[in-house]
């Protein structure tokens, strides 16, 4: 779903909750994938202005889990290392932000091109 | 009427709106305010009761109708809400102290590297050099007062080494325990610095070793502040142990300084104190600090012994 405003960020939050009960996640975890995609959407809206949410089961295993992808077309993150680094932006110092995210999940990926975009794929498997 | 919303205004009216119809975008808002929160720096104890109190307005004010069970279950999600960017920030502060934990790992090894290398290392130098002296001062016979200083020089210099290594990582720390460490510390920092060093110890047994080493290394950063940057002149350093707990307290009188702005800035002797906060914290222990500008400064350390008999029969190793 498109990111575009504080509705599309409720409507992914809600589609990532709905997601987890129907695999019957906890409601911390819950709260948790929520919390996540809150703050990917964030950065969507603060860095790109408009992206994508993609939330959905994770394809091809035995585990239960979610898959969380969002990217957007933005000018990019030209040192990635650097913005998963904690305090690198005033959200990272408190620990929120990407490494905030890649904590609250179980995997973490990104993928980033100067002037091309951003891709950031979370999973987070049922307990 | 006010023209700007306070945080707890906000968050009243959030909350109640949620109360009276669930949905994500009260969840959204819920989290959004415990960010807000976050940035502002307020406390996760502030937000709870913050919390609390709209939620006893919320009842007092509320129709009679209202189910109160709904409320309550309102209001616990939208608790955990607001404070999952919280649970983002602790996750990163466990993160933290693991990683200062092996850095002192880390670091404490390398330290043991660099001694072995003062000492055993540049010894063996010294010992060739000696010889190298002793064959020429054989062939120079009429040189043999000159040789005689060169050798008393690098004589001063092997104890310096000597020093400098058992100051990094004693052996006597290993051997003897960490309060006879402590005073063979002090009475090397004090031939050094000339700052005057006591050590009043009512305890004399033996710690578990990560409780020693921890020991050993805040006394030497506290000695340090002192003479560094405080520019005390004297230093007293109590042990004792009180029920169950160690306690240790290191006073100077020194310059003292403003331990909020201190904190704040980050500064070097902040770092210092963090650094003897992080080992306490690998040991179970706590630091409190009495220090203003012009008053000295006092540590006192308190680490429980609750798991652990003291006595010197037990070995470290």
């Amino acid at each position: 779903m498109a990111i575009n405003s504080d509705q599309d960020i409720v409507a992914a939050r809600q589609s990532g909750r709905a997601l987890a009960a129907e695999l019957g996640f906890s409601a911390t975890d819950s709260t948790l994938i929520a919390t996540a995609i809150s703050e990917l959407a964030r950065n969507i809206v603060s860095y790109a202005r408009k992206g994508e949410i993609t939330v959905k089961t994770i394809p091809g295993s035995s585990r239960q889990g979610i898959l969380v992808i969002a990217s957007d077309d933005g000018p990019g993150i030209p040192d990635v290392l650097q913005a998963m680094r904690d305090g690198f932006s005033t959200s990272g110092s408190l620990g929120l932000g990407l490494p905030g995210v890649r904590r609250l999940m179980d995997e973490f990926q990104i993928a980033s091109q100067p002037g091309r975009g951003t891709t950031v794929t979370v999973k987070k498997w049922k307990q | 009427m006010k023209l700007e919303t306070s945080f707890e205004d906000d968050y009243r009216s959030a909350l109640s709106e949620y109360a009276e119809r669930s949905g994500e975008a009260g969840l959204g808002r819920a989290y959004e305010l415990g960010r807000k929160a976050m940035t502002e720096r307020k406390g996760l104890v502030e937000i709870v009761a913050i919390h609390h109190q709209a939620l006893q307005r919320i009842l007092r004010e509320g129709r009679k109708e209202k189910r109160n069970g709904g409320l309550l279950r309102a209001s616990a999600d939208f608790l955990t809400e607001s404070l999952s960017p919280y649970e983002m920030a602790h996750r990163g502060f466990q993160d933290a102290v693991k990683a200062l934990r092996q850095f002192n790992e880390i670091l404490e090894e390398e330290i043991k590297r660099i001694a072995y290398a003062v000492h055993d290392e540049a010894g063996q130098v010294l010992v060739a050099v000696h010889l190298a002296l002793a064959s020429l001062a054989a062939e120079l016979p009429d040189k043999q007062q000159q040789i005689r200083e060169l050798e008393g020089l690098l004589n001063k210099v092997e104890q310096q080494l000597r020093r400098y290594s058992h100051e990094l990582r004693p052996t006597v720390l290993d051997d003897l325990g960490w309060i006879p460490a402590i005073r063979f510390l002090a009475e090397s920092v004090s031939k050094r610095t000339h700052l005057l060093i006591q050590v009043k110890a009512a305890f004399a047994g033996r710690l578990p070793g990560a409780i020693e080493t921890a020991l050993y290394r805040i006394v030497q950063e506290a000695l340090t502040n002192a003479s560094k940057h405080a520019k005390a002149t004297r230093v007293l350093i109590q042990v004792r142990r009180e029920d169950g707990t160690l306690r240790c307290s290191i006073r100077d009188d020194g310059e003292g300084f403003d331990i909020r702005a201190t904190h704040a800035e980050g500064k070097r002797r902040g770092l210092g104190l963090i650094g003897i906060q992080e080992r306490l914290n690998a040991v179970g222990g706590t630091l409190s600090i009495n220090s203003a500008p012009g008053r000295g400064t006092k540590l006192l350390i308190r680490i429980p012994l609750e798991d652990f008999n003291g006595d010197s029969s037990r070995s470290r190793r």
